[in-house]
């Protein structure tokens, strides 16, 4: 399980966590996620997503 | 079929973001605009203006409108390359004018500077100096919030990340705002080129500070330090875009963040119920802070982009280099997307929200924004728990002529310390 971020906002979205709010289940790969799929924080395209490590 | 001659329009008597009713009390004409001319052309401003929540978050998430000073109808004609001075090289590297590709690898190289895993580092080098202007109102009975706090907090923030001597806070924050008025359409070109010549001085100390860095075999772990020493795929900043970078920290952070500190405490003393909900329960903060700027929605001017071509939108036809004001303010408060707009609530869902914006430009200091806010309320409530607004309303006053926000310069709090203090 990996975490991308968001590199306009900071947004980061955790595969094992996923965003059960938004309807989108814990364990979700980032690259599973609908192609239109927008960062909830800023509205940015996957393409502003790149992967995050602490 | 759309045409520039059945175009929508409106006048000052519709939207006068000069007035004083419309900067005591903005909502109404916000929801006027909303309901009856979500775009329309403002004869007198001469831009489109944009104020529904749905149209707002549009416009901003689509690259065709630019905020782009330089695709403006009316801007000034490009200057020969010998004749460009540091604030043209530094504005043409920046965030608002490089390509979305430039503009996404700019983002990517300054992340770790203001990302929400660095929250913690930005704490830790700011909250010394929340706690030191909160020193200095010691035990006084009563303070204006104004020049106590806001006036201080924001451009010492600022000078302490980018690493300005504290006895140049002052000049620097002047600096922030030339740079803001160098390309805001709705001031003259008279007053732009003014302001853009103010700025000279100060991108010059910058340069100076960048080479001295750059003369280093280690540049520094502060902010600075990253900008220099930052690599993306072999490639680093030059020059110019790190005084962009700069340019654009000190621009979003201090003269803008003024307006943050007295519209949170106006916003939570006005709402007592709220003040108290969030002193028991401080993991609201971050919730409170987007709704607080949502709710006190303290911006006069709309943001401002530029077509870069001939764009149907929102049933009208927007022409090639025309000026959109993005009337984010009034968006914040469009009952389309915000149940009871003008209610308080800080436990109010925030999903959506474009309290930051929206799109590539998203706020780059969201984050040091949430930080500076969090440190400080979190002070406030924990000195003056009993505060309230001196005299009902805090004999609340407006810089009238602010070029940009509805400027609260003096709210006055009447601390109640020792009530406080014998009570408890």
């Amino acid at each position: 399980m990996n975490k991308w971020i968001c590199v306009i906002c900071g947004f980061i979205y955790d595969e094992a966590q996923g965003l059960p709010e938004h309807g989108i289940a814990a364990g979700t790969a980032f690259n599973d996620l609908a192609e239109d799929w927008t960062c909830p924080e800023c509205g940015s395209p996957k393409s502003a997503f790149e992967p995050y490590s602490e | 079929m759309t045409t520039a001659a059945n175009r929508v329009e409106i006048d000052s008597r519709v939207f006068n973001p000069y007035s004083k009713d419309f900067i005591r009390t903005p909502d109404p004409t916000w929801q006027t605009l909303i309901r009856d001319y979500p775009v329309a052309w403002h004869k007198e401003l001469g831009m489109w203006i944009v104020s529904s929540h749905e149209l707002c978050d549009k416009i901003l998430k689509d690259n065709r409108f630019t905020p782009n000073f330089r695709a403006w109808e009316h801007a000034p004609p490009p200057k020969a390359e010998a004749d460009k001075n540091d604030f043209d090289l530094a504005f043409e590297k920046g965030f608002f004018a490089v390509s979305t590709k430039d503009h996404l690898r700019l983002r990517k190289l300054t992340m770790p500077a203001f990302s929400k895993p660095v929250m913690g580092k930005i704490d830790a080098k700011i909250r010394d100096l929340v706690a030191e202007c909160f020193d200095a109102i010691g035990d006084a009975g009563e303070f204006d919030v104004y020049s106590a706090l806001a006036n201080k907090i924001p451009v010492r923030s600022i000078a302490r990340m980018v690493g300005v001597p504290t006895n140049m806070e002052e000049y620097f924050h002047e600096f922030a705002v030339s740079v803001i008025k160098s390309t805001r359409i709705n001031l003259g070109p008279k007053e732009r080129d003014e302001a853009m010549k103010a700025t000279l001085p100060g991108f010059a100390f910058f340069r100076k500070l960048i080479s001295e860095r750059r003369a280093v075999s280690h540049p520094g772990d502060d902010f600075l330090g990253n900008l220099v020493g930052a690599t993306e795929n072999g490639e680093s900043l030059d020059d110019y875009e790190i005084l962009s970078v700069i340019f654009a920290l000190i621009t979003a952070g201090s003269d803008t963040a003024t307006d943050l500190h007295t519209f949170l405490i106006h916003g939570l003393l006005g709402n007592r119920d709220q003040y108290e909900l969030l002193k028991q329960k401080p993991e609201l903060m971050e919730n409170a802070i987007i709704e607080l700027l949502r709710y006190g929605s303290f911006g006069k001017m709309p943001f401002f982009r530029f077509a870069t071509d001939d764009i149907e939108f929102g049933g009208q036809l927007i022409k090639k280099g025309q000026g959109i004001g993005v009337n984010i303010q009034a968006a914040w408060h469009d009952p389309a997307k915000w149940e009871n707009p003008t209610k308080l609530d800080i436990t109010r869902r925030l999903d959506g929200n474009i309290v930051f914006g929206a799109g590539a430009h998203f706020c780059i200091g969201t984050y040091l924004v949430r930080v500076q806010g969090a440190l400080m309320l979190t002070e406030f409530m924990k000195r003056f728990p009993n505060a309230e607004l001196a005299n009902g309303d805090g004999n609340i006053d407006y810089e009238w002529t602010h070029h940009n926000a509805r400027r609260i310069n003096r709210l006055m709090v009447k601390t109640n310390r020792q009530a406080g203090q014998k009570a408890a």
